[in-house]
C-alpha cells in the first residue's frame, strides 16, 4: 500500500512539473501571438486586460501595407529579402555541405581530424566579432547592404554544422550499400545519387531546414552588413519598430510572428531527423 | 567465366603493408576459400580483386584482362557482402534487376534474368517485398540472386554466413556448394572459419598476417600442414602441438616420455633436432576406441582429466609433458575424471615441425 | 610511388578525392573567415577608424592591446561575459537534464513533449530577446501585470533596468532558449541507454541514487558533451537577445564583451580598437569550444565508441 501510494505521489508530481514546465516554454510564444492579434490599446491599457476583448488582423494588415493607417517599416520587402537570402544561402550550403560531409564519411585522410576540428571552430567565431572585417572588406569591395552579400556570409555560416550534419546522415549508411553498387556497374557518381543520396535524403533535408532556419533568424551579421530595403531581413526589421519613439507592441508582435511560423512548422518537420543527425555525428563520431 | 590470376599483389595503407606481394592462380569455375584469422588479409585480397581496394604494386588479372586499373564496374564481377548490402529502398525485384538496369539491358531481358535467378533460389514469392520484410537466410538469398543475375565472370563472396545463427549457416552452406554447382563460374570465397573453407573449397588459401601460408585442396591442407599455424588452424578441435627432441630413433619429451620416429619420417629428421609434434585429437584414442586401429602404432597410459561428451564421440582432456593434450573417443562410453586408460597414437598420423622454422619436416 | 599511381592524373587519385569534395566549403571559410580575420588581426594593431580611412595604415602596434587590457569597462564587460556563460550553461545543463529525465518517465504525450521542447531553439534569438524585453517590461509586462494582479507586488519593477534584476532578465531569456538543445540530446541518451548495466546495477544492490550517478550520468556524459559543443559554437548568440532587451544598458550594466565590440567599432568607430576585442572573444569562444570537444572526444574513447 506504502509503496503504491509513493508511486502515485511521483506520478503526480512529474506530471505537475511537466505541465509547469509546458507553460513556461508556450506562455511567452503565445502571449507574443496574442498580442500580435490584439488592438494597440488593449496591449497598453491599465489595469491589464486579461482576456482579449477584440481580436484583429488589422495588425498584420498594417505591416504589409493594406491597412487604413500605413506604417514607415517596409516588411514585405524586408520578408522577400529574408526569403531570398535564406533560401539561396541554403541552397549552396546543402551541396557544399553534402560534398564535405561525404567527404568526411566516406575517406581516410591526412588532417582529417584537424580539418574537422577547424571547421568547427570557424563556426565558433562571434558573429558580432566576424562581422568588424567582413564590414570593412564588403564595404571596400561593393557587397555590403547587397543580397549576395550576406548569401556569401550565410553559407560560410552554415557550411561547417552541416557538414557536421550530413557527415552523421551518410555514415550511418553502410559503405557497402555504395561498394555493391560500383560491383553492380554504378560509377561512384552514380553509385551516390542512386543509392547513398536516396538513402540520406531525409537526413539531407533536415540539415537543409537547420540551415534555413540559422540564415532566417540570424541577426548580429545582419544587422550590420545591411542597410537599406534591398538588404534588410526580418530580424533587421524587427528592431526599426524600436527605433520609433513608441514601441509598437502589437505591431512588433505581428511581425514577431511571421518570424515564427516558418520556425514552427519546420521544426514540427525536421524535428527527429535532427535529433539522431546531432547525436550519431557526435557519439559515433 | 574466367580464371582469375595475383601476381606480387602488395597492398600498404600509409606506411603499413597488409598484402606482402602474393601470388595465386584461380583456374576457370575453381571454388577458391581464402581462409585466416581477422586481420590476415584475406578480406583486402578480395577487396582488391573486386577493385575496391587500389593495387599498391604487383598486378591482377581476370581472364586474359589486366584490371590493376579498371573500376569495379569494368571487371564484370559480382560480390556478396558479409551484411549483404541489400538497397533498403527498392524491392527484392529491384535490387536484384539493379545491376542490369546500370548496364541499361531492356526491361524484358531484366524480367527474364530476375526470374530465372529468383527460381534458382526460390525467391519468387518474395519479389515485392523490401529488405526489411526479409528473415536473415532470404536476404543471404537475395544477395546471392543480386549477384547472379549479371552471369559475370566471377563470384566473390566476402564472409557471407558470418551474420547467421548456426543452423541457417550450415543450411546456406549446402546451398552456396549447390549453387555453384548449378551456376558454374569461378568462385573466391573468404572466411574465417575453416570448416566452411573445408566444405566449400575446391582449393583452400591459407593466409596469415598478409601471407599466404599455403594453398591447397582441403585434403593436402588437413593432411599435410606445411606449418604449425596452418596445422592448428585447419581442423577442429585443433591439433596438438608438444615440443619434443629427437634422440636417435625416438621423439622425446621434456618429461622423458619417448615415442618412436615414425618410420615414413625418419630421413627427414637429424638426432638432437628440436621438433615439435602434431598429433590430431582423432588420432589419439583410447585402446579399443579408434577408428582406424591398423598402421604403425605407439600407446601410452594417460589420466583423462575431463571429458566432453558430443554424441558419436567423446573428447578427452589429458596432459603429455604437463600440457593439455585433446583425444578422441569414438563408440564412446562413460569415463570418469581421473581415470587412467591407455591410448593408442597413430604414428602413421602424426606430423612433425622443426622446432625452430615451426615448418613441416618434411619440406626440408 | 609504384607504377600504378604514375598513369593517374593527381587529381583523380583515390587519395586526393576528399580534398577535392572538401574543396569549396575550405575555400568558401578561407574567403568569408579566414581572410577577414587575417584583415582584421591586422587592423587590431592599427589606429583604424571608419571615418578616417587612411588611418588603416596606421600602424600602433599593441597599443589597442594595452589599451583595453587596462580600461576597467573591458574587464568589468569580460567578466561579466564569463559569469554570463558559466551561470548559463550549467543552467542549461541542470535543467536540460531534469526535464529529460522528467520526460523519459512519461510515456503518455511523450512525442509531442518533445516537440514542443524543441521550439525556443528554433526561435530566431532576437524574437526571444522581444518576446521577454515585452514580458519583462515594466509598464505594460505580462510579468508586472500578472504579479499586481496577485497582489504580490504594487508598483512596477523595473526587470530590465535594475543591476540584478536586468542580468538575471538576459541570463532567463539565454536559458529559456538553449535548454532544449541540452534536454533533446540529454533524452536521446536515455533512449539510447542499454538496459542491462542498469539491471545489473539493481542486482548489486545499487540505490536509485546509486544507480543515477554510477551509471545513467556517466553514459549520459558525450551526450552532455555534444550539447555543451553545439552550443559554445554559437555562444555569441546571446548578443543578438542583449541587443534587444538592454542594448547593453542602462548605463552598461549588462554589457558583454559582444555588445562592448558593437559599441566600440559601429557607434563609436574606433575599428582597430574593437578588432583587438574582438579578437579577445574568439579566443575565449574557441577555448570554450576546443575545451568541450576535447572532453566530448575523451568521453567517447571512455564509452568504446567507434574510430
Amino acid at each position: 500500500m506504502d509503496t503504491k501510494l509513493k508511486k502515485r505521489i511521483g506520478k503526480i508530481v512529474s506530471w505537475l512539473l511537466t505541465f509547469l514546465l509546458m507553460l513556461v516554454i508556450c506562455i511567452p510564444g503565445l502571449w507574443v501571438v496574442l498580442t500580435g492579434f490584439r488592438p494597440n490599446r488593449e496591449v497598453l491599457a491599465k489595469p491589464a486586460i486579461w482576456i482579449p476583448e477584440e481580436l484583429t488582423l488589422n495588425n498584420f494588415a498594417q505591416i504589409f501595407g493594406f491597412g487604413a493607417e500605413q506604417i514607415a517599416i517596409p516588411v514585405p520587402a524586408y520578408f522577400t529579402n529574408s526569403l531570398i537570402i535564406a533560401l539561396t544561402s541554403t541552397a549552396i550550403a546543402l551541396l557544399v555541405g553534402m560534398s564535405g560531409g561525404y567527404a568526411f564519411a566516406r575517406f581516410r585522410f591526412k588532417y582529417k581530424d584537424t580539418l574537422f576540428l577547424g571547421l568547427m571552430l570557424s563556426r565558433t567565431v562571434p558573429g558580432i566579432a566576424l562581422s568588424l572585417p567582413v564590414f570593412m572588406i564588403w564595404s571596400r569591395i561593393g557587397l555590403i547592404d547587397t543580397k549576395p552579400g550576406l548569401i556569401i556570409v550565410y553559407v560560410a555560416l552554415n557550411v561547417p554544422f552541416t557538414i557536421w550534419l550530413i557527415d552523421g546522415f551518410f555514415r550511418q549508411i553502410p559503405k557497402e550499400m555504395s561498394e555493391a553498387a560500383q560491383v553492380d556497374g554504378c560509377t561512384r557518381w552514380q553509385a551516390f545519387w542512386k543509392i547513398e543520396f536516396p538513402l540520406a535524403k531525409s537526413g539531407i533535408a533536415s540539415a537543409g531546414i537547420f540551415a534555413f532556419l540559422t540564415s532566417w533568424n540570424e541577426y548580429a551579421l545582419a544587422s550590420q552588413l545591411t542597410r537599406s530595403t534591398d538588404s534588410k531581413t526580418l530580424p533587421v526589421g524587427l528592431m526599426d519598430f524600436t527605433a520609433q519613439f513608441t514601441i509598437d507592441w502589437a505591431g512588433m508582435s505581428a511581425m514577431a510572428v511571421i518570424i515564427i511560423i516558418p520556425a514552427l512548422i519546420l521544426t514540427f518537420i525536421v524535428q527527429k531527423h535532427l535529433i539522431s543527425g546531432l547525436t550519431f555525428g557526435g557519439v559515433k563520431g | 567465366m574466367a580464371e582469375i590470376k595475383l601476381e606480387n599483389v602488395v597492398k600498404n595503407y600509409g606506411k603499413l603493408e597488409v598484402v606482402h606481394g602474393i601470388n595465386l592462380d584461380i583456374a576457370h569455375n575453381e571454388f577458391v576459400v581464402l581462409v585466416g584469422p581477422s586481420g590476415c588479409g584475406k578480406s583486402t585480397t578480395l577487396r582488391m580483386i573486386a577493385g575496391l581496394e587500389e593495387i599498391t604494386d604487383g598486378e591482377i588479372s581476370i581472364g586474359p584482362q589486366v584490371v590493376n586499373e579498371l573500376p569495379p564496374r569494368k571487371r564484370n564481377i559480382s560480390m556478396v557482402f558479409q551484411n549483404y548490402a541489400l538497397y533498403p529502398h527498392m524491392s527484392v525485384r529491384e535490387n536484384l534487376g539493379f545491376g542490369l538496369k546500370i548496364a541499361k539491358q531492356s526491361d524484358a531481358m531484366v524480367e527474364e534474368r530476375v526470374g530465372e535467378a529468383a527460381e534458382i533460389l526460390g525467391l519468387q514469392e518474395l519479389l515485392d517485398r523490401t529488405p526489411a520484410e526479409l528473415s536473415g537466410g532470404q536476404r543471404q538469398r537475395v544477395a546471392m540472386g543480386r549477384a547472379i543475375v549479371r552471369h559475370p565472370e566471377a563470384f566473390l563472396f566476402d564472409e557471407p554466413l558470418s551474420n547467421l545463427d548456426a543452423k541457417l549457416r550450415v543450411q546456406m552452406r549446402t546451398e552456396i556448394k549447390k549453387l555453384h554447382q548449378k551456376v558454374k563460374t569461378t568462385v573466391v570465397y573468404v572466411t574465417h572459419d575453416q570448416v566452411e573453407a573445408m566444405t566449400l573449397a575446391d582449393r583452400i588459401v591459407v593466409m596469415k598476417d598478409g601471407w599466404i601460408e599455403q594453398v591447397g585442396t582441403p585434403m593436402e591442407v588437413f593432411n599435410h600442414p606445411v606449418n604449425t599455424f596452418v596445422a592448428s588452424f585447419i581442423g577442429s578441435p585443433p591439433m596438438n602441438l608438444i615440443p619434443a627432441t629427437v634422440e636417435g630413433a625416438e621423439i622425446v619429451f621434456a618429461d622423458t616420455t619417448r615415442l618412436p620416429v615414425p618410420a615414413r619420417l625418419e630421413s627427414h629428421i637429424s638426432d638432437g633436432q628440436k621438433v615439435i609434434l602434431g598429433l590430431r585429437p582423432d588420432d589419439l584414442t583410447p585402446e579399443g576406441h579408434g577408428i582406424i586401429e591398423s598402421g604403425q602404432k605407439a600407446s601410452m597410459q594417460l589420466t583423462v582429466d575431463l571429458a566432453e561428451l558430443l554424441g558419436t564421440e567423446t573428447i578427452l582432456y589429458t596432459q603429455i609433458n604437463g600440457q593439455e593434450v585433446l583425444g578422441k573417443m569414438f563408440d564412446p562410453r562413460e569415463v570418469e575424471p581421473g581415470e587412467s586408460m591407455s591410448f593408442n597414437i597413430s604414428l602413421d598420423k602424426v606430423h612433425l615441425f622443426d622446432a625452430e622454422t615451426q615448418k613441416s619436416v618434411r619440406l626440408g | 610511388m609504384s607504377r600504378i599511381n604514375k598513369s593517374i592524373p593527381f587529381w583523380r587519385r583515390e587519395q586526393f578525392t576528399p580534398f577535392l569534395l572538401l574543396m569549396p566549403a575550405i575555400l568558401i571559410l578561407l574567403l568569408v573567415v579566414l581572410l577577414p580575420l587575417l584583415f582584421s588581426l591586422y587592423t587590431s594593431f592599427t589606429g583604424y577608424r571608419l571615418i578616417r580611412p587612411d588611418s588603416l595604415y596606421n600602424w600602433v602596434g599593441f597599443r589597442n592591446y594595452e589599451r583595453i587590457f587596462t580600461n576597467a569597462n573591458f574587464w568589468y564587460a569580460f567578466g561579466r561575459t564569463v559569469l554570463f556563460l558559466t551561470i548559463a550553461l550549467n543552467l542549461e545543463f541542470l535543467f536540460g537534464l531534469g526535464i529529460a529525465l522528467l520526460i523519459n518517465k512519461i510515456t503518455w504525450g511523450q512525442r509531442t513533449l518533445r516537440t514542443i521542447m524543441m521550439f525556443p531553439m528554433m526561435f530566431s534569438p532576437i524574437l526571444v530577446g522581444y518576446q521577454f524585453k515585452f514580458i519583462f517590461n515594466d509598464n505594460i509586462g505580462i510579468l508586472n501585470n500578472a504579479l499586481q494582479a496577485l497582489g504580490l507586488s504594487d508598483g512596477a519593477i523595473p526587470w530590465l533596468v535594475d543591476k540584478q534584476l536586468a542580468m538575471f532578465s538576459i541570463i532567463f531569456a539565454e536559458v529559456w532558449m538553449s535548454t532544449s538543445i541540452f534536454a533533446i540530446l540529454l533524452l536521446a541518451g536515455l533512449f539510447a541507454m542499454p538496459r542491462d548495466p542498469l539491471e545489473a546495477a539493481k542486482v548489486d544492490g545499487c540505490n536509485p541514487w546509486q544507480v543515477f550517478r554510477h551509471i545513467t550520468l556517466p553514459f549520459l556524459m558525450p551526450f552532455a558533451f555534444i550539447a555543451m559543443t553545439i552550443r559554445s559554437l554559437d555562444v555569441a548568440r546571446a548578443y543578438d537577445i542583449v541587443d534587444v532587451m538592454t542594448g547593453g544598458g542602462p548605463a552598461g550594466r549588462t554589457e558583454l564583451l559582444w555588445t562592448l565590440i558593437a559599441r566600440v567599432g559601429y557607434d563609436n568607430s574606433r575599428m582597430g580598437q574593437a578588432n583587438a576585442m574582438a579578437y579577445v572573444s574568439i579566443l575565449l569562444s574557441i577555448a570554450f569550444t576546443y575545451y568541450f570537444f576535447r572532453k566530448l572526444i575523451a568521453a567517447r574513447r571512455y564509452m568504446g565508441g567507434a574510430d
